[in-house]
């Protein structure tokens, strides 16, 4: 669970040269919010998100129709990137929530990913979802269950325990302090190939532990 | 865990685009009405006969069409931008940062003059502006990713001090060194051996999913497009006519041009009836002669109606993600396809006589080529000479009437074994016997009887034909050499023998280059066959050709043979192409014999290790066979000094099978073991254990 797991390789990018109008058309044709602006080499200099595009009414308020579309014609990526320096990046072989921690620090909702200055690769809020959905087995059929177990050694091991005993698989799983009760975990799992009630059955007979939730 | 699937807009969207060549005529449209996608970490396989455009198409991705190249229509947008109407200087900057290509030839790609090194380092340097030491290691590094051995010492060395799969192996480095989102590869293994061939393909294949590069893979190969490629477009003159996934195509092919192909690429088949080829009838029009306002297919097609000569279909949806360009697509039944009459020879069982004579027969036969040595002593000759042991120890018989196939690796001593046989090559001892005569005579000294029934079909037409010289010249001048016929009569008999290779007597008068290459080579046998020998040589004689022509120039060699009872010896490098043609296959490595049995049993275990892992390295048009999967490592040893013992034991991957590592390999020669009467083994393990093996291919 590295960055380079879920980055998207080869992002769209664009030169500083470009205009707006170009940028925005191929945001829109190739999806994406975000675009890395790059020189030769692919070296990074700036971004360019829908944000930076919104040019503020003030700007504009003296100009007259006409010159108004000269001016917005004449607008060059460069102009409206956020530059170099300001922009929030991190390493390939940076751990996910570590940078998941740079995103919610910054408020960023992408992080050019580089390797000598150069763009490799970017990550975004969505390859972040997309993590978490993989993590919690999202993607695969399966009985969810929700734990809720005392802050102690050793509790998660009888969850497993019991779940081994039967011949079951877990297929993912995550777990988290309960929020507004520091004395206690949920955990959540995600059990292939099982019946419903048969996991809840035998969940129920782990001794100081609640099931809060299995669907 | 399978990962949460996501979809991306594709790396590559070419749609409608049109490309034209202007030339004194006029312009020349060679691509029209292309539209395909690319995306990210799948290879789109482009694939075609010569001249059908797939090139053209690569090039005007990148708009490297040369001076009078030009993109006349449509879009090729990659990542969103339009390349199409860019400047040479924009697309320079993408051709080196984000889009990268690999040619056929990587001896065309490689500087001669520069170390390896200091190319790789270069696009470094250049594109990147690393400093010099830094992207000397970043390339190591790639060199190692490419599975280059001793990738250190390689970056010092020039492009010729390396074998041609390592070249390639470094033109891929390169193209790898900037990280593109594309690549483009135009038959990149084309050049190659196909053990070095699937080693590249292997690489290919990690590479893609590694980097999460799109690539656009043209081959001319159904088998290669069945092992790398996620996606096909099937290319006919200068238009797609069948867009879709590996499977769909090669599973329902839906177009009858793809079905045609189908039916003449020769398979690994178990049964010689299994791979009978069907060749398209007719040939591509250039294109000039395209026909306008209608189906470009319809002349050859055996469906066509008077709506395809009078309306253009368009590339349509037949199934999910599916497209071909053919009104009837739903109608044709590819499996109740009846060849037509004539397409292929009917070959009539010739009757076994009981035990005949060998025309030929070779003992002990070694051919070496005498090398210069460096040393001092040379210089008064008093050196030991150094020998190229081209043919070392080859014994084998050919029963007429029969065609022996001898297969292997390029340097193994195939072409000097043909040649040793015709004359062109003195044999340093052995002996050699055709039809009870010695031929371990130079062809200067044979009588004209012996030369007149040994004859030799070559590989590349161009070069054996008198280009000033007219086809009826070149082909009757054996006939009045040989005195086959009256002088009076050399005209008929010429347009005789033009007949039975399929061509008419208008014929007679043209020159070599009014003609294709199919047509060259179909002059080439028929001045093969003009004396009547009893013995033709065949060296690779269908590995210039496209496959819809190569699988007619076969059938006509086995009509031909079938006529005139002749016997051949038959030299390949494609395993599936000799599977189809031989009744005896004889393996060759390293100038001596490994393997040599009947067609049936040469293809079934028991194996030679060499043979297994040739079979295992060929490509396969289906991508659903199973296939083993054995990659020899290293490249063929030197000729000047053949390993100890066995002369494959420094890459035999079963060598593990004998006690003590093999140990015996290296010390001691193998002996021939018998699998049957006529199949023998050179091999140490025993047989027992050789007939326990796997068979190497199996569909499913």
């Amino acid at each position: 669970m590295f960055v380079r797991d879920y980055m998207t390789r080869h992002p769209v990018m664009a030169e500083p040269s470009m205009s707006i109008v170009e940028a925005q058309g191929i945001m829109a044709e190739m999806q994406v919010r975000h675009l890395p602006v790059v020189e030769t080499g692919k070296r990074l200099v700036g971004l360019v998100t829908r944000q930076t595009m919104r040019i503020p009414p003030t700007e504009l308020a003296s100009l007259n129709v006409w010159e108004i579309t000269r001016f917005l014609s004449n607008l060059k990526l460069e102009d409206v990137m956020v530059k170099r320096a300001n922009v929030v990046t991190t390493q390939s072989d940076v751990a996910l929530e570590e940078a998941a921690q740079i995103m919610i620090a910054n408020k960023v909702g992408c992080l050019p990913v580089l390797e000598d200055d150069v763009v490799i690769g970017i990550i975004t809020e969505i390859d972040m979802m997309a993590q978490l959905a993989d993590l919690l087995g999202g993607n695969v059929p399966g009985v969810r269950a929700t734990i809720r177990m005392p802050n102690k050694k050793g509790e998660l091991a009888k969850v497993t325990g019991a779940i081994s005993s039967q011949g079951w698989g877990i297929y993912a799983s995550g777990g988290v302090r309960t929020p507004k009760d520091p004395d206690h975990w949920d955990c959540v799992l995600k059990v292939r190939d099982v019946p419903k009630e048969d996991l809840l059955a035998v969940l129920k007979t782990i001794e100081g532990q609640e099931v809060i939730d299995v669907r | 865990m399978t990962a949460t699937e996501r979809t991306h807009p594709p790396i590559l969207k070419v749609a409608n685009a049109a490309i034209s060549y202007e030339t004194r005529y006029g312009d020349v449209e060679a691509v029209r009405d292309v539209s395909f996608d690319v995306h990210r970490a799948q290879t789109f396989g482009v694939v075609g006969e010569s001249g059908c455009g797939k090139s053209t198409v690569a090039f005007g991705i990148v708009d490297f069409l040369g001076p009078n190249g030009k993109i006349v229509g449509g879009s090729i947008k990659f990542q969103g931008q339009e390349l199409v109407g860019r400047s040479q200087e924009e697309l320079r900057k993408l051709r080196g940062d984000q889009i990268s290509m690999v040619y056929q030839d990587p001896m065309q790609a490689l500087n001669p003059s520069v170390t390896i090194g200091d190319q790789l380092a270069e696009v470094l340097t250049v594109h990147r502006g690393i400093p010099k030491d830094e992207a000397w290691k970043k390339s190591i590094n790639m060199l190692d990713r490419v599975y280059m051995p001793d990738s250190a010492n390689v970056m010092n060395r020039y492009p010729h001090q390396i074998s041609g799969g390592q070249q390639q192996r470094v033109v891929i480095a390169m193209a790898l060194l900037n990280n593109p989102a594309l690549l483009i590869m135009d038959e990149p293994t084309t050049a190659l051996d196909v053990t070095v061939e699937a080693v590249v393909l292997d690489l290919i294949e990690d590479l893609k999913h590694d980097f999460d590069t799109a690539i656009v893979y043209i081959t001319h190969d159904l088998g290669v497009v069945a092992r790398v490629c996620n996606f096909v477009g099937v290319m006919y003159a200068g238009e797609m006519v069948e867009v879709g996934s590996v499977e769909s195509i090669y599973g329902n092919p839906l177009h009858p041009y793809t079905q045609g192909l189908m039916r003449c690429v020769p398979k690994l088949g178990a049964t010689k009836e299994s791979s009978i080829l069907y060749p398209i009838r007719g040939r591509v029009p250039a294109p000039k002669d395209r026909p306008k306002g209608a189906c470009i297919f319809a002349p050859r097609c055996d469906y066509a109606t008077d709506r395809c000569y009078n309306e253009k279909p368009s590339l349509r949806q037949i199934e999910a993600g599916h497209n071909a360009r053919c009104f009837y697509s739903e109608e044709i039944d590819a499996e109740g396809w009846e060849p037509p009459k004539g397409l292929v020879p009917e070959i009539t069982p010739v009757v076994e006589e009981a035990e005949r004579e060998p025309i030929i027969r070779l003992q002990n036969l070694k051919t070496y080529y005498e090398q210069e040595s460096s040393s001092l002593l040379s210089l008064v000759g008093a050196a030991e000479p150094m020998y190229v042991k081209a043919v070392d120890d080859v014994s084998l018989e050919v029963p007429p009437g029969k065609t022996l196939g001898i297969v292997g690796e390029s340097g193994c001593g195939k072409s000097t074994l043909a040649k040793t046989i015709i004359g062109l090559e003195t044999p340093r001892s052995g002996e050699a016997e055709f039809l009870g005569f010695d031929i371990t005579a130079p062809v200067s000294q044979r009588d004209v009887d012996l030369i007149e029934e040994l004859q030799m079909v070559f590989q590349n037409p161009d070069s054996t034909m008198n280009p000033s010289y007219s086809v009826g010249q070149q082909i009757g001048r054996p006939l009045r050499r040989f005195k086959a016929v009256p002088g009076d009569q050399v005209r008929q008999e010429v347009i005789r023998l033009l007949n039975a290779v399929r061509l008419d007597g208008s014929y007679y008068s043209r020159l070599p280059r009014q003609l294709s290459g199919g047509e060259k080579q179909r002059v080439g046998i028929a001045r093969a066959f003009a004396s009547r020998p009893d013995l033709v040589l065949c060296d690779e004689p269908v590995s210039a050709l496209d496959v819809s022509v190569q699988a007619a120039v076969l059938n006509l060699l086995m009509e031909i043979q079938n006529e005139y009872d002749t016997t051949m010896m038959f030299i390949a490098h494609d395993l599936s192409v000799v599977r189809f043609f031989s009744d005896y296959v004889a393996v060759m490595y390293l100038g001596h014999l490994v393997e040599i049995g009947p067609a049936e049993e040469i293809y079934a275990p028991p194996y030679q290790p060499y043979t297994e892992a040739l079979l295992s390295a060929v490509p396969i048009p289906d991508p659903t066979a199973d296939q083993k999967h054995i990659r020899l490592s290293g490249t063929v040893p030197s000729a000047l000094n053949p390993p100890s013992g066995c002369v494959f034991h420094t890459r035999c991957p079963r060598r593990d099978l004998l006690p003590d590592g093999g140990k015996i390999c290296e010390l001691e020669t193998p002996p021939w073991q018998y699998n049957s009467e006529e199949h023998r083994i050179y091999c140490h393990i025993p047989i027992e254990e050789l007939r326990k093996m796997e068979p190497v291919v199996t569909s499913r």
